[in-house]
């Protein structure tokens, strides 16, 4: 094993450890990992932005191999041709950074609204036709379809169409909030009700259940780190914070909220 | 009686970290002793198997890798099974990458295909970087990456993710768009991911697609199932794991089950004394 996998298994222990800790109350080895996964992250997305994004598809079309500015000498050879309209993205990027500066703040706002007119557009654009158009073609089913069968616990039949169609329309009925809520319409939305309050059930088991299997990866990787491969990764970290904690406890012991 | 709602009651207000030692002690256990439980096949997970199946065998196919370690977990295992799938299938796969740590995820599943042997001890799959596979890489971007991809691949890509020129390789040769992929495969963990590829990619190009999701996105992403816009859906780490074993590779997600059933049971049962507990307390306040 080499020492670089070595020490990766030891700081990835630590840090999952670290977090693990927060489940018996807040303390400085949670605070430890939670700073170092936020720096990380940002300084990683940070760099790999620019080296994937603005180095190529930017600068490399704003200075080209044997381009107009080459006599600069800034050249980036992608393949690209000068192209003077990324002059713009640039410059809204420039305006967003300087923003910070309180005199310049006002720059930043040209950027962000091209940002959210073009987010705006494009997730109305996608949102209507695939959200919308394609989920109400498909809530149109046939009900009384005698090729169906009566009953299927899965597939396309005849019950699970009905299910369909009336969950779909007494679900939207309860959000319809310009007629009181009484009388048949009172019991239609309220059926509704249960058809979202399966839904929300459903959403939650899902949750638990992708909760568990991020816990099954981790104890994976801990179980793999406590070998001897790894020079007892795992266990040696494991004492170290609960010793650690046991320490720090007793200095800090924990106030009882009323 | 009142005995038995006293240790309900007392199950009820059990400390919270209890609980956490309980629930790791239900994974931990099966984790180091392995227990075999049986995997079941879902229908989305078998529509999944046979769209794959379904793709002319030797097609151009995209696998986007749109997770990163935090999911690692659930979503690697299914794309581990998806590149086996389409390598046995001869298919050439082009990778792509909407998260900025997809690209490792990517490199770590062809680390782990590459290495796989047979019970003769000969590589399952001899491959080669740009003769079955090509690693385009991660771009910034979400829906503007994919409406790019879908309109032109090459403004998006001009290099690859080791830096050549996309012009220059031959596997690239007749790729212009989404359309000269015969099917689209997302990984997907969240945002940006399958609700993306399905809005920016698969309905307006048309090509036929699937993903595989995180457990939390199940809920929102299976009406795309039921309308056609995905072709099955691999739902979390059990979705992985009838996935592995419908392509008979039993692998990491198959051994995490055990401990998913057990987690969940214990969950179960906290849930249903919580609600005793309730209802007792609110019974006994009533009385008095």
């Amino acid at each position: 094993m080499s020492f670089s996998a070595i020490l990766g298994a030891w700081i990835a222990a630590f840090l999952t450890l670290g977090i693990f800790s927060y489940l018996y109350r807040d303390n400085p080895f949670y605070k430890i990992a939670e700073h170092v996964f936020v720096g990380v992250s940002a300084a990683y997305v940070a760099a790999i932005s620019f080296w994937t994004q603005i180095y190529p598809n930017l600068l490399g079309r704003l200075f080209p191999k044997d381009g107009p500015l080459a006599f600069t000498g800034i050249e980036f050879d992608f393949n690209h041709e000068f192209n003077i309209l990324y002059l713009f993205p640039l410059l809204l990027g420039v305006m967003m950074l300087v923003s910070v500066f309180q005199k310049f703040n006002w720059m930043a706002r040209w950027g962000i609204a091209y940002t959210v007119a073009i987010a705006a557009g494009l997730k109305a654009f996608g949102y209507l036709n695939s959200n919308v158009l394609n989920q109400v073609k498909a809530s149109a089913v046939d009900i009384f379809s005698g090729s169906l069968p009566l009953f299927s616990l899965s597939g396309d039949s005849v019950f699970n169409n009905i299910v369909l169609v009336v969950g779909t329309l007494s679900a939207l009925m309860y959000f319809y909030f310009s007629k009181e809520q009484t009388g048949n319409f009172g019991r239609f939305t309220r059926l509704g009700i249960y058809f979202l309050m399966v839904s929300f059930g459903a959403s939650f088991g899902f949750a638990v259940m992708g909760r568990i299997s991020l816990l099954v990866g981790r104890f994976n990787d801990l179980i793999e780190y406590s070998s001897a491969d790894y020079n007892y990764a795992t266990l040696s970290v494991l004492v170290f914070i609960i010793v650690s904690l046991g320490f720090w406890s007793f200095q800090n012991p924990e106030r009882k909220e009323n | 009686m009142k005995f038995l709602e006293d240790i309900i009651l007392k199950l009820g207000a059990v400390d919270r970290r209890v609980i956490f030692v309980l629930i790791g002690l239900a994974v931990l256990i099966p984790l180091m002793t392995p227990i075999s439980l049986p995997v079941r096949e879902t229908p989305t997970t078998v529509k999944f198997y046979d769209g794959i199946e379904d793709i002319p065998k030797n097609s151009k196919v995209l696998v986007s890798f749109d997770y990163g370690p935090s999911t690692r977990p659930e979503i690697h295992p299914m794309n581990v099974g998806v590149l086996r799938h389409m390598l046995r299938n001869g298919h050439q796969i082009y990778i792509s990458c909407l998260w900025p740590d997809g690209i490792y995820m990517a490199l770590d599943a062809l680390e782990e295909i590459t290495n796989e042997v047979n019970p003769d001890n000969v590589s399952s799959f001899d491959i080669k970087e740009y003769e079955d596979y090509i690693l385009l890489g991660y771009r910034p971007g979400a829906e503007a990456v994919i409406k790019g991809l879908a309109s032109d691949l090459r403004k998006v890509y001009t290099v690859d993710a080791n830096g050549n020129f996309i012009d220059d390789i031959e596997m690239m040769d007749g790729i212009k768009n989404l359309n000269d992929f015969a099917y689209i495969y997302s990984g997907s963990a969240g945002y940006p991911g399958t609700f993306e590829w399905v809005k920016y990619g698969g309905d307006p190009t048309g090509v036929p697609m699937s993903s595989g999701t995180t457990s939390v996105q199940v809920n929102e992403v299976i009406p795309y199932v039921q309308t056609g816009q995905l072709i099955g859906l691999l739902a979390g780490m059990p979705g992985a794991a009838e996935y592995e074993k419908l392509i008979n590779v039993p692998g990491i997600a198959i051994q995490g089950m055990a401990a998913q059933s057990f987690a969940h049971i214990v969950i179960v049962l906290f849930i249903v004394f919580g609600n005793l507990a309730f209802f007792i307390k609110q019974r006994r306040d009533r009385k008095y």
